[in-house]
């Protein structure tokens, strides 16, 4: 299947990347010998993605705004199984991790990851990076534009670029094209919401300063309404203005979100729109035919109108009830009639949340080859997505999932749980996340059960910088160490949902390892006893506040 | 039944150069990845030389320090913290296979 709707990389594109590849394996030919010490050599092996976890070293690959051809991804599988131990790690930032690479293997992965137009730059350190993006980009009905166009081109402006590959800390862009934030744009250092305005223009609201982490905030509205053409211009007056007055003194003050916070947004917005003036005239305002090439690349591939309503399938849907929940729970609307969008869940029953073995990492390529144009994206929420796949082809799209594993119909419910790596993987871990997701994951592995306690995040992470986005998750798990012991701090009510974007409130005093999953299940049991017609657990919650909640959990606990 | 939970007893560990597995200082001053063959220091002033002499073997290790751990009464030897057995003894589930097609 040939990568059609993609942007590929053009020759400076190439260029680049392999003498980065080339430059790598250099240093690290140098590291190896003796050449450089692992200070001077730290810095350059983090801007290549490879980190140093517990155990191993940790490859990070940007896999820009989410998007993967089945070639991409065929080649991340032989990657994992050449060079690591055949699985790999997909993220809340929408890359790959692969948990076990030899130093002197990595330059090697590089070089096969730049055969498919892949790389790990930028996936560390304090510059713009991974763009993150809706994994239903292209695809979905509710969408106003593909926001990948616009993740692309600030991909291209963003990429080594020298003003800013030094920021006071690193920066993380997410971009929606839809109502239905699916991009959780408030929690991003900048915010991308293309909407259409009062006059059928459409553009960007700005929102700056939202973030997780040690200091969490919802972002601010910058800019109601950007011009499209205008973003790369202001984009980078924004960054001008965090890289001129960010902090640079201390660690846990230097992202964006604090200096919005503690000069407030209207000075902020001040500072950019006088920085903009200057500057808006420039180089960086996008042609029409600028955009058009990008636009092309990712042109919605030939799918002929069908039928909505395919007798097998609504058979299917009588005969199979896990068939017809996993339509209610994986399946999204496309905006081609006669097309779905599918999930497939990288959370079954017990499984560490985002693992993907080479095996299945290839059968999922095959299914996107054989039913979705050969595309693929990867949700925040750490699931796989195939964003084109005809009505008539879900029951064998359900059945090749099946075969994999990857066919629970879980999305959006209880085990559908977001984790960090943990304690089990990463160096700057306080407490495990991936054990925590699969006890709970275990607890609640009733299907029926889990739609009948509808739709609920749980989010979970193993120390504070919150990779696991335990603040929106409508139950947040934050790992903590207390004198030696994991403990978890529960928090209700988080939300990254347009309009109701909440951090959750910590409910009370942290709970032992062995009481999460009591825990949880005292939090549904209030939330099912209590709940109005229609209402999910985090509308619950927000009607009826948390002391219910807390009175039973500590009751139980 | 473990003694010295005090923490005094301290063993030099890093990650190894060329693949990141931990590996401890052995009483030969060589690095090792087997835990039970690390070199032991029973004293704050042990610990502290123990850790020069990690420091001065750190090619090709990164970064030596040192870690808690306590004896047994058989004499193994075993990290006090949680990130400290963790890295001793591995993920605390288990991984998927590079061939599995489902989770077991």
């Amino acid at each position: 299947m040939p990568d059609t709707y993609f942007y590929h990389y053009d020759d400076y594109d190439r260029t680049l990347v392999s003498e980065r590849v080339d430059q790598f394996r250099d240093q690290v030919r140098r590291r190896l010998a003796g050449e450089l010490t692992e200070e001077q050599f730290k810095p350059l092996r983090l801007t290549n993605g490879l980190y140093l976890q517990l155990h191993a070293y940790m490859l990070r690959i940007a896999i820009p705004y989410g998007t993967l051809s089945s070639r991409q991804l065929r080649k991340l599988a032989e990657i994992s199984r050449k060079y690591d131990r055949g699985y790999g790690h997909f993220t809340t930032r929408q890359n790959l991790q692969l948990n076990w690479i030899k130093l002197e293997d990595a330059p090697d992965a590089l070089a096969a990851l730049a055969e498919v137009d892949m790389h790990a730059l930028q996936t560390s350190g304090n510059c713009i990076r991974n763009v993150t993006a809706d994994h239903f980009a292209g695809a979905a009905a509710d969408e106003i534009e593909d926001p990948r166009i616009w993740a692309e081109i600030v991909r291209q402006w963003s990429t080594l670029h020298p003003e800013f590959t030094f920021l006071p800390r690193k920066f993380k862009i997410a971009i929606t094209g839809s109502p239905n934030d699916r991009a959780a744009v408030r929690v991003h250092d900048i915010g991308l919401r293309l909407w259409r305005n009062d006059t059928g223009e459409v553009g960007f609201e700005v929102i700056v300063g939202g973030g997780l982490g040690r200091t969490p905030m919802i972002g601010k509205t910058l800019r109601e309404f950007l011009p499209k053409n205008e973003l790369l211009a202001y984009l980078e007056a924004t960054l001008r203005v965090y890289n001129r007055y960010g902090r640079r003194d201390n660690l846990y003050k230097a992202r964006i979100k604090i200096l919005v916070h503690e000069v407030g947004v209207d000075k902020m917005r001040a500072d950019v729109e006088a920085e903009y003036a200057e500057t808006r005239d420039g180089l960086l305002g996008l042609s029409n035919e600028t955009i058009e090439a990008i636009t092309r690349q990712f042109a919605l591939p030939d799918l002929p109108p069908k039928s909505n309503l395919v007798g097998a399938v609504e058979a299917l849907r009588l005969e199979n009830r896990d068939f017809a929940l996993w339509l209610k729970s994986n399946v999204a609307p496309h905006r081609v009639k006669g097309y779905a969008i599918v999930t497939a869940s990288l959370k079954p029953v017990g499984a560490p949340p985002g693992d993907a073995s080479a095996v299945q990492m290839e059968g999922v390529a095959d299914i996107a080859d054989a039913f979705s144009q050969g595309e693929l994206r990867v949700s925040h929420e750490q699931n796989l997505i195939f964003p084109h796949v005809a009505i008539e082809d879900l029951p064998a799209v359900y059945a090749a999932l099946g075969r994999l594993g990857f066919a629970e119909a879980n999305v959006g419910k209880i085990t559908d749980i977001i984790a960090c790596p943990g304690l089990d993987y990463c160096a700057l871990a306080n407490a495990r996340s991936i054990p925590v997701a699969q006890r709970i994951s275990n607890h609640f592995s009733e299907l029926a059960r889990q739609h009948d306690i509808g739709d609920l995040k749980i989010k979970i992470s193993g120390c504070i910088n919150a990779c696991g986005h335990h603040h929106v998750g409508h139950i947040g798990i934050l790992g903590v160490d207390k004198n030696g012991i994991e403990l978890y701090q529960i928090s209700l009510g988080g939300d990254v949902d347009f309009g109701k974007t909440a951090l959750g409130t910590i409910l009370g005093p942290a709970v032992a390892a062995d009481k999460v999953v009591e825990a949880v299940d005292a939090l549904v049991a209030t939330y099912l006893d209590t709940r109005a017609a229609g209402e999910r657990f985090v509308d619950t919650y927000r009607r009826i506040g948390a002391q219910p909640f807390k009175e039973r959990v500590y009751a139980t606990v | 039944m473990a003694k010295n939970l005090s923490g005094d007893l301290q063993v030099a560990s890093a990650n190894r150069l060329s693949d990141g597995v931990v590996v401890w200082l052995d009483d030969a001053g060589e690095w090792t990845i087997r835990l039970d063959r690390a070199a032991v220091a029973r004293d704050g002033r042990t610990g502290e030389i123990l850790l020069l002499r990690a420091r001065a073997e750190a090619f090709p290790v990164i970064d030596p320090f040192l870690v808690a751990v306590a004896e047994e009464e058989d004499g193994t030897i075993e990290p006090l913290s949680l990130r400290e057995k963790i890295r001793a003894s591995g993920l605390t589930f288990d991984a998927i296979a590079a061939d599995a097609v489902r989770y077991a």
